[in-house]
């Protein structure tokens, strides 16, 4: 398999490159998934687009208002370690440091995790509940995308084929939030979730549930927001919890898999839904 | 003056420092893969997508004419040819029918690795699908699918082939003794249980690598190979190329397992090397080596077993039904089946029984050996099937084994008297390090923790070996030898051997390896055999040398050209016993199971290499662990689904508990000074004993491995 591999310096430059290129290019950030996928030959792309010399894409920051900015070319294991991201909220550190080993980690980039849409991995879950939006660019401009509308299926994002994911912004955490984040690996530590859970809630003054997001990764084409178990829970004390969990199984949407039956899974979704809430109430 | 004895004790005694290690760490150590010709090509396959299918055509010309492609051969230039350790029916290239999906029809040679496989997708093969033959059962069916039909024109080295009950039949045994049927008319209770087992690989870190040119009229072998006289063998018949001209150069192996006494690239290389006059190479991917080459055997296992009301065994059936896949040719065994088929109740006194066991062709990946073929399948199988009967006698499962584990004199599965550990000075060791509680004081009470224990038989490897031993100048001698060392610490053992038997310091002893053609036969590495059987001759060359000194009135820093060789024929049948015990814990929500505390003891006999040996321990429990919990090469419609690292899960260093092991060092077996063998002799078990550790937990039985978090929960009491 041969291709031209570029370097662009700027985010200019890439853009040109992309407009260029069209779909015979292909973005690559830290390359874990995009070398992956073209080695066993599912990838054949003429151009190869390298994004990590690009410095608008570095770097995570605190945003004024008390949100956090990531850039797209952070590694997942500078998240990971970063004391700016341990300090917007804990959770988010644990879902990047969720994700295959540190060699990985190392190696692998944000902006890919995200634009790669493989339903099995850690961040997005966890950056969905936190109500994370994506910076996009395109020679045509900028835009900016919740993140449950980036993946619209496996493996698939509505990203245009001109742009680029240049970074995810964080909103501010509400005073009183918790957030947890749980993978459940029945095999190895070392694997693709089962099914993993991310959740924060808010209470109210009065003890009652004000607000809750719960994302569910890998028993869907992509992460799924559990809305029906939000929605009952909104407004509602936390020992309404038991009674919402039974609602899990039917939001979710498994395939039978080495990770599992469809039915294992469902109920599974269920179980860990219940042990994140647990973490977020008590 | 510090006595012999004494002297070789406390050489011996010192954990030892690798002869290759500072090679390995430093990246000095050259690997098969890592060895470059000028001139040489590179190889691809092309393989088949069908897992039964009768080749129509085949056109290569637009892979021919393909910049930098040099050669493109297909089934019609090298048939007849088939390859295989005992039984040559595996085709080097298939020219008539394809038998799985990567059976090889066609193969190239071209400049780089990337124009092979663009080449390779250039060949246009017509097929016309078959029906394929996908279970052990279907196999034997009457009208099933014949798999060989020419198998009487296959080359079978070293004896004649045993008659079949069935064409798809690759090997079948039939043991039996006592009055059987006797036994179970006189039992209080009769268990009958049946356990599946999956393909699993060996999962080395290195995949196989092999480089083949002509020099002159001789074929130049570079390899992974761990046995590389007895490929030099399997090339002659299958090439015609007499012994003599093929050299095997098989150096550092990046582990084996079992998995690397079988080769399927040198015997195409050869041929690409004869078309081209080039150096060829081909590197395995590890998708390839995982879909291609030779896996653990799949297995049925039906057990039956008559007690008495006291629980003690009086009669004992069993039909072992292993899938071999689409060849035979990974099994050296000259029935043609896993090394321990016959194994079913292994360490355990049985004065009657009758055991059947046969392996069968399917049209799936081929099988072969696997780290102690054939126990990890017969040790879940009746280990489990041990504990079944046990409870359902509500007695504890370690008493059960106490009161019928084998001691001298008692008869074994085999029929043969033991000759081996002391069984019930084992189950004790194990009793007293585990703190094993028992777990029936508590009946019908589900606590999610509990107790499995299980236990497990090697023999110590038996064969012949022999190797040079010189003097050289200032003291010093070579060993030399055709023992290539696939990480298990050979080298390091001859060494130790040697130095400990002179009384010399270790840097005086330098043990080299030679390729075929410079140093005397060798058997390999497998078996179990390198420290009883290797290790013995490098004993016995130094202890020839010694005589020779003593009879010319020498010291070894005085003697000149003396060189003697050391010879070894280890031929007692002895077995070492281990057993482990486990503490589970049960996720009563998701059935996923953690391993709060293991206990091995193991018979190992004199230790030699101490750190070696401990993590021949270590490593056999974590590979056990790995096939008790995680691993399974799936194969839907004959396709194997876990194609990669990712789905073919391995347990990491995180996934591994803590490991308390006992060593019983006091029986001495027939090695040198007394060693046994340790390679083998851990893994087998660790499957049975969690899958005994969970239904004391939860009451959840698992008659299948992997013991996975969805099994138990499916058999958790609703």
């Amino acid at each position: 398999m041969t291709f031209d591999y570029h370097e662009p310096r700027s985010l200019a430059e890439a853009l040109a490159l992309l407009d260029r290129y069209g779909d015979d290019a292909h973005l690559m950030a830290g390359g874990t998934a995009t070398v992956l996928l073209m080695r066993q030959g599912l990838l054949r792309p003429g151009h190869v687009i390298g994004l990590r010399a690009i410095d608008d894409l570095r770097g995570i920051t605190p945003t004024r208002d008390g949100g956090l900015r990531i850039g797209a070319t952070a590694t997942l294991r500078a998240v990971e370690r970063s004391p700016e991201a341990r300090m917007y909220s804990p959770a988010l550190t644990d879902a990047f440091a969720s994700v295959a080993t540190v060699r990985i980690r190392n190696q692998a980039m944000v902006g890919g995790n995200l634009a790669h849409a493989d339903p099995a991995q850690d961040p997005p879950p966890m950056l969905a509940a936190l109500n994370a939006t994506v910076s996009i660019r395109s020679s045509r401009g900028e835009r900016s995308l919740p993140i449950d509308e980036l993946a619209v299926d496996h493996f698939t994002t509505s990203l245009a084929h001109d742009e680029i994911i240049t970074g995810v912004v964080l909103p501010p955490i509400e005073p009183g939030s918790r957030e947890t984040y749980l993978k459940f690996l029945p095999k190895t530590a070392d694997d693709y979730a089962t099914v993993s859970v991310a959740a924060t809630l808010r209470f109210a003054p009065d003890g009652t549930i004000a607000e809750t997001r719960i994302v569910l990764g890998a028993v869907g084409p992509t992460p799924i927001r559990a809305r029906r178990v939000e929605d009952a829970l909104r407004g509602q004390p936390p020992s309404r919890v038991r009674d919402a969990l039974e609602l899990v199984p039917d939001e979710v949407d498994p395939i039978d898999d080495l990770r599992g039956s469809a039915a294992y899974k469902r109920e599974m979704a269920r179980v860990w839904t219940g042990r994140a809430l647990a973490r977020v109430t008590r | 003056m510090t006595g012999v004895a004494e002297r070789s004790a406390s050489i011996l005694d010192q954990p030892e420092y690798r002869v290759e290690g500072r090679d390995k760490v430093t990246g000095a150590a050259r690997y098969a893969a890592d060895v470059v010709m000028p001139g040489m090509l590179q190889a691809a396959y092309v393989t088949s997508p069908y897992a039964h299918a009768r080749i129509v055509s085949i056109d290569v010309s637009a892979a021919r004419a393909l910049p930098g492609v040099r050669a493109v051969i297909t089934g019609a230039d090298t048939k007849p040819g088939r390859l295989g350790r005992r039984l040559q029916d595996w085709p080097i290239l298939c020219w008539d029918r394809v038998l799985f999906i990567g059976d090889r029809v066609a193969a190239i040679a071209a400049d780089t690795a990337a124009i092979a496989d663009e080449a390779a997708r250039l060949v246009e093969v017509e097929y016309e699908e078959l029906p394929a033959v996908l279970d052990a059962d279907a196999a034997l069916a009457a009208g099933a699918p014949v798999l060989h039909p020419d198998a009487a024109n296959y080359a079978f080295l070293g004896g004649t082939r045993a008659q079949r009950s069935h064409p798809n039949v690759q090997g079948q045994a039939l043991h039996e003794h006592g009055d059987v049927e006797a036994g179970f008319r006189t039992s209080h209770k009769v268990y009958e249980h049946t356990f599946t087992l999956p393909r699993t690989h060996q999962a080395y870190i290195e995949p196989r690598a092999t480089l083949v040119w002509l020099d002159g009229e001789t074929v130049r072998v570079v390899t992974t190979n761990k046995a590389p006289f007895a490929l030099r063998q399997h090339m002659s018949v299958a090439l015609g190329v007499p012994e003599p001209r093929i050299v095997v150069d098989a150096g550092h192996i990046g582990g084996d397992f079992g998995g690397k006494g079988l080769s399927i690239d040198e015997f195409v290389l050869y041929h690409l090397a004869r078309a081209t006059g080039r150096p060829v190479r081909a590197l395995t991917r590890y998708a390839d080596d995982l879909q291609a080459t030779n896996t653990r055997h799949a297995a049925t296992i039906t057990l039956r077993t008559g007690v008495d009301a006291e629980g003690r065994i009086l009669a004992h059936t069993s039909r072992v039904l292993f899938d071999g896949g689409a060849y035979a040719a990974g099994k050296p065994v000259i029935t043609l089946m896993p090394g321990d088929a016959m194994l079913t109740l292994a360490g355990y006194r049985v004065p009657a029984a009758r055991v059947e066991a046969t392996t069968v062709y399917t049209n799936q990946v081929p099988a072969g050996h696997a780290r102690a073929p054939g126990q990890p399948q017969n040790a879940f199988a009746a280990e489990s099937h041990i504990d079944l009967i046990a409870r359902d006698l509500a007695i504890d499962p370690l008493e059960f084994r106490e009161r019928n584990i084998v001691r001298h004199g008692d008869v074994d599965v085999t029929g043969k008297p033991w000759h081996g550990t002391d069984g019930p000075a084992l189950l004790a060791r194990l009793r007293t390090a585990s703190r094993y509680g028992p777990s029936l004081a508590r009946p019908n009470q589900v606590n999610w923790w509990g107790w499995g224990v299980a236990l497990g038989v090697r023999h110590v490897g038996r064969g012949r070996a022999s190797m040079v031993l010189r003097t050289l100048a200032g003291g010093r001698v070579e060993l030399r030898t055709g023992v290539s060392d696939q990480g298990g610490g050979a080298h390091t053992l001859f060494q130790r051997i040697v130095a400990a038997e002179l009384s010399i310091p270790l840097d005086r002893v330098a043990v080299s390896r030679g390729t075929t053609d410079a140093v005397l036969s060798d058997p390999g590495v497998g078996g179990s055999r390198v420290t009883p059987v290797q290790g013995s001759a490098a004993l016995d060359a130094a202890r020839k040398l010694n005589a020779k000194l003593a009879e010319l009135g020498r010291s070894i820093d005085d003697a000149s050209e003396i060189e003697v060789t050391g010879e070894a024929a280890q031929e007692t049948h002895e077995a070492s016993t281990y057993a482990y015990a486990l503490r589970v814990t049960i996720d009563r929500e998701t059935g996923s199971l953690k391993i709060d505390d293991a206990t091995l003891v193991a018979d190992v006999g004199k230790v030699i290499n101490p750190v070696a040996l401990r993590g021949q321990l270590e490593g056999g429990f974590i590979f056990g662990l790995g096939q008790a919990v995680m691993e399974e090469l799936r194969v839907e419609d004959g396709r194997v689904v876990t194609a990669n690292l990712g789905d073919y899960k391995l347990p990491t260093i995180a996934d591994a508990p803590p490991l308390r092991i006992e060593l019983i060092t006091d029986h001495p077996g027939p090695g040198p000074f007394g060693a046994k063998s340790v390679g083998e002799l851990a893994n087998p078990a660790v499957g049975a004993a969690v899958a005994n550790a969970v239904q004391d937990a939860c009451g959840a039985r698992v008659m299948s491995l992997p013991v996975t978090a969805e099994k138990i929960w499916a058999e958790l009491p609703k």
